[in-house]
């Protein structure tokens, strides 16, 4: 059992924090958000030891049960039942011989009948039927002890017979199964119980051992021969009613303080507390008449309590576990009383149906048993343990079912136990997701609607790479409809499951590396009425991987893509750039060379817009003035230069690079043809309006009646480019105005 | 006597355009040397003095360097001449900072871009001989950032020793000096006349703006000009010191 994880604790509670430095707790709903194994060790230190201590003597006292059991002497025959209540035994030539009586070797005849072959005292509702039946059981132990016993057989005939013990190998299947699982069942409770000693733990190790005593005695009854220790059957009502009725009462006190402690639940779990025991002393005294009525009904009144308490705990504030807990228990009680009811309906021909009683009796053990079992793991469930204790559930009813039908409608045992098998197991094929959602209330989202999700997000994350958190948030809202989501900036590497599933922890993975960790926390699945399970933490891990693949693979083809273009820059730059220059130098005439030049600097303006990312206007105004004023001056030409923006927006590279060139084309013209004495430039940018107005004091006249060559029409190309308007005009008191207007938008908003 | 001008520019063309403009901007006699490639030019040096200009030889006094050389990049050249007593300036296509800066920093005096026209470069040839060298709003904006993370990281240095500050590893390393040193700070005034600088404002601008003369202006650009090499030579000495090449 050690094995087991050291989180495996019933009321999950992460163990890190039971000795963990009070700074360091988050309060979430008042739970505690463990900080991870990083101080599993300290505290697993003693428990460890003890908890292998306890496992070790565990296993030690199965092998004394298995040694004992072993030991004891056994009736080597196989004695049948007929509705009649008549035992009898097959001879040699394989007709039924009836059985009246056994005669031990000092002579004493007890007469025997089929209630000899009822294994167990605690499902037997009469009390006559009940002494009859220890009365029964005692002879023939005290005969098997003696060595020889005799059969009176009809028309007086006697079969001698010599006892033989069970022998480890006698002891059948059905004895290993049900011991194996107390002994899980023992570990579990083991390790609840060391993980935190507090007192709702303690009362599921009241109720987990209980039921290992139960399964004790399923096991133990469950031999394939007849024989036990003398006294056996008259101790097994007291004792298992005793660990039903204190499973009962620990139900009640339990779900009266978790997962919230509800008022008034100390005098109601004193009430059962007090039932139960005073019960279970009357049991040992065996002076109370209809012992077994008041068994069930204390049991039933205690389990129908469990379930209106978690009800009521449910309305007041709704907590996944209670919702899980509440049909957990229900599911219990509501196969108990079918229990019940077929036993109390099958009235004193209980004998009649020996076997289906005992079946169907363990059954509900088992499935009570195996309900403890998960509940520790309820927010990890495992698929198989689910499995599992949803067969032993539509088994117990199956049993249930198939001993009403043999009281109700007479069916033989055969053909009553068919149709009970065919109708379990039809209704555990045809219901069992539909049981499983309703025990985990699992209403999964389905598969298209996760997909669209998933691929929707997927791409917005792929283009804004920023919004991962909160898409990542969205997304999550969708899959598991919390009540409540957070975000937290912690730590974390994977997604986990805390505060009794109530919670889930999400990383949320970083897109920058400067960033602060950040964890969502979802509180709550489907508005309350789920819990977290490691599934759940499994599949937000998947999604929170697949974002963060798609993120990657978006930072590296844009990596890609800015590289590609940086390098056919580079060229252009290098080799163009060089030969242009060549020609530039070389050029015959001075007008050629200006076109050279110019057209070298469109190359560059080219290759930088090419390498460069985004330019901010400031930074881009600032180049602008330099480089025109520059110009203008090798001209002889004042400046007159004013710009002003009410947002310094990032301009994108096709906005940048047109709007330097038409600066440039402009300013170009000026020195060009205007021979202007002073240029005034004014830019205002307003409400995503920029208007760039260029004015000289030249000789230009009559713009309207200008031939549009390269330079203007490349301005107007690159204003109708930017979707904007230019216009030129005469000035006063001389000169030409030109005016720009274009819309310019940022394309990312500045922080 | 005869001023010492070293010209390496591998494109033949641009190199006798070069020296029409080295010839223009000066009134005394000029002995050009041509190089075309990193080999000749370190040869040509190695004859004129050394890296050092030592020896009693007489040194170039101006030294013009393009960038992209059949042989190598004129950086190097520039890293291996940081003691050499000449002007150095950078002359290239390249006019954005992700270039020009690094020359700086390599001890670079200057750049003239080659595209200008002739007497555009014959005067910023001039102006940077006399000191006045040319600081486009980019590199401003640049040096800018440079000394800012420079007096951050010393002030770190001061307070934690190695602390990396976001947690990321910037590309300036951290000084291992206990006070910011003097060539990581700029004066108030060196950062109001870089932050006018960024903003395209001129030299005679600037001197309005900040009621100075202009070669007070200039005075300026030259110390932060200085200052950019020295704290690049630092920070080079404690990066190499940090990998154990010294």
């Amino acid at each position: 059992m050690s094995a087991l994880p050291p989180t495996a604790d019933f009321q999950v509670t992460a163990p890190a924090d039971a000795q963990r430095s009070p700074g360091s707790n988050h309060a979430w709903h008042g739970e505690r958000i463990p900080d991870g194994p990083a101080r599993t060790a300290r505290w697993i230190g003693w428990r460890l030891r003890v908890l292998v201590l306890a496992a070790l003597s565990g296993c030690l006292l199965l092998a004394i049960l298995v040694r004992a059991l072993a030991a004891v002497p056994a009736l080597p025959l196989e004695l049948q039942g007929n509705k009649a209540g008549i035992l009898s035994l097959t001879d040699t030539t394989g007709s039924p011989r009836a059985v009246r009586a056994l005669i031990d070797a000092q002579g004493v005849q007890t007469p025997i009948d089929s209630l000899l072959l009822q294994r167990s005292a605690r499902w037997l509702s009469g009390d006559a039927e009940r002494t009859w039946h220890a009365v029964q059981h005692d002879a023939l132990a005290r005969a098997l002890a003696l060595g020889t016993l005799q059969l009176q057989l009809d028309e007086g005939q006697v079969v001698s017979i010599d006892a033989q013990p069970h022998g480890v190998a006698g002891l059948g299947p059905m004895f290993w199964l049900a011991s194996l699982l107390a002994l899980l069942l023992y570990g579990v409770t083991m390790v609840v119980l060391l993980v935190r000693p507090v007192v709702r733990n303690g009362l599921y190790a009241v109720m987990a051992l209980s039921q290992v005593g139960n399964l004790l005695f399923v096991a133990t009854e469950s031999l394939p021969l007849l024989g036990w220790p003398l006294g056996f059957m008259r101790w097994d009502l007291a004792l298992r009613c005793t660990l039903d009725l204190a499973t009962a009462a620990a139900l009640v006190h339990a779900t009266g303080i978790h997962p919230r402690r509800l008022p008034g639940s100390g005098s109601r779990a004193l009430l059962a507390w007090a039932a139960a025991g005073a019960l279970a002393a009357a049991l040992v005294g065996t002076t109370l008449p209809n012992v077994w009525w008041w068994t069930q009904a204390v049991m039933l009144a205690c389990g129908v309590l469990a379930v209106l308490q978690l009800g009521w705990m449910q309305r007041l504030q709704p907590h996944p576990l209670a919702a899980v807990l509440w049909r957990l228990c229900a599911l219990m009680v509501g196969t108990l009383l079918l229990l019940t009811l077929s036993i109390a309906s099958l009235g004193e021909v209980t004998a009649r149906a020996g076997q289906a009683v005992m079946l169907g009796a363990s059954m509900w053990v088992v499935f009570v048993a195996s309900m403890l079992l998960l509940l520790p793991f309820l927010a990890r469930t495992q698929q198989l343990m689910r499995e599992f204790a949803l067969l032993a559930g539509v088994s117990a009813i199956a049993t249930s079912l198939d001993l009403l039908f043999v009281a109700a409608f007479s069916l033989g045992n055969f053909t009553s136990l068919t149709l009970a098998l065919f109708i379990a197991l039809g209704v555990y094929a045809g219901l069992r997701q539909w049981l499983l959602n309703q025990v985990m209330a699992r209403e999964r989202i389905t598969t298209e609607r996760m997909f669209e999700h998933l691929y929707r997000i997927t791409r917005q994350v792929q283009s804004r790479p920023q919004s991962l958190g909160d898409q990542l948030a969205r997304l999550l809202r969708q899959v598991f409809e919390p009540l409540e989501l957070r975000h937290l900036a912690r730590r974390s590497s994977h997604a986990r499951v805390v505060g009794d599933g109530a919670s889930l922890l999400v990383p949320v993975p970083q897109v920058t590396p400067g960033a602060t960790p950040n964890v969502i926390v979802l509180g709550f699945a489907q508005r309350g009425a789920r819990m977290f399970t490691a599934d759940d933490a499994r599949l937000a891990d998947r999604v929170v991987d697949l974002l963060s693949r798609a993120v990657a693979f978006d930072q590296a083809v844009e990596r890609g893509r800015s590289e590609e273009r940086v390098r056919i820059a580079q060229d252009l730059h290098d080799d163009i750039g060089a030969r242009l220059l060549t020609l530039m130098y070389q050029a015959p005439t001075r007008e050629m060379e200006d076109y050279l030049r110019h057209t070298l600097k469109d190359l560059k303006t080219l290759t930088r817009g090419l390498a460069a990312a985004n330019h901010q206007l400031s930074h881009a105004v600032a180049e602008w003035k330099t480089d025109l004023t520059q110009r203008l001056a090798a001209a002889h030409c004042d400046v007159g230069w004013d710009f002003t923006w009410d947002t310094d927006l990032e301009l994108g590279i096709v906005q940048w690079s047109a709007l330097t060139r038409v600066l440039r084309e402009l300013v170009s013209n000026t020195i060009a043809h205007a021979h202007a004495r002073r240029v005034q430039i004014d830019g205002v940018l307003e409400a995503g309006i920029l208007s760039l107005t260029v004015a000289d004091d030249g000789c230009g006249r009559e713009p309207q009646h200008w031939a549009h060559g390269l330079g203007l029409g490349g301005v107007r190309k690159r204003v109708k480019q930017l979707g904007g308007q230019v216009q030129w005009s005469e000035g006063h008191p001389g000169g030409i105005v030109c005016r720009v207007v274009v819309p310019c938008k940022s394309e990312l908003p500045m922080d | 006597m005869t001023v010492k001008v070293l010209i390496l520019e591998d494109n033949p063309v641009a190199r006798s355009f070069l020296c029409r403009v080295v010839r223009e901007s000066f009134s005394d006699s000029i002995g050009i040397t041509e190089a075309g490639d990193l080999e000749t030019a370190r040869r040509q040096i190695g004859i004129a003095g050394g890296r050092s200009g030592m020896h009693g030889v007489d040194p170039f006094k101006l030294i013009l360097v393009d960038l992209e050389l059949p042989d190598g990049n004129g950086m190097d050249l520039l890293a291996e001449l940081t003691q050499y007593p000449a002007t150095k300036i950078v002359t290239t296509l390249y006019s954005d900072d992700d270039h020009l800066f690094p020359a700086l920093q390599r001890g670079a005096d200057g750049y003239l871009l080659k595209e200008d026209r002739f007497e555009v470069l014959v005067e910023e040839l001039q102006k940077i001989v006399r000191g006045q060298p040319p600081l486009s709003p980019a590199i401003a904006r640049r040096l800018l950032t440079h000394f800012r993370q420079g007096s951050e990281s010393g002030r770190s240095a001061t307070q934690g020793g190695f602390t990396l500050h976001g947690g990321f590893v910037t590309s300036k390393p951290v000084p291992l000096v206990d006070k910011p040193l003097d060539h990581d700070r700029l004066t108030p005034r060196e950062s109001e006349v870089l932050t006018y600088l960024s903003k395209g404002f001129t030299i005679k601008e600037i001197a309005n703006l900040m009621g100075i003369k202009w070669f007070t202006v200039n005075d300026h650009i030259k110390s932060i000009y200085k200052k950019l090499n020295v704290s690049s030579r630092a920070e080079a000495a404690v990066l190499a010191s940090k990998q154990g090449l010294v």
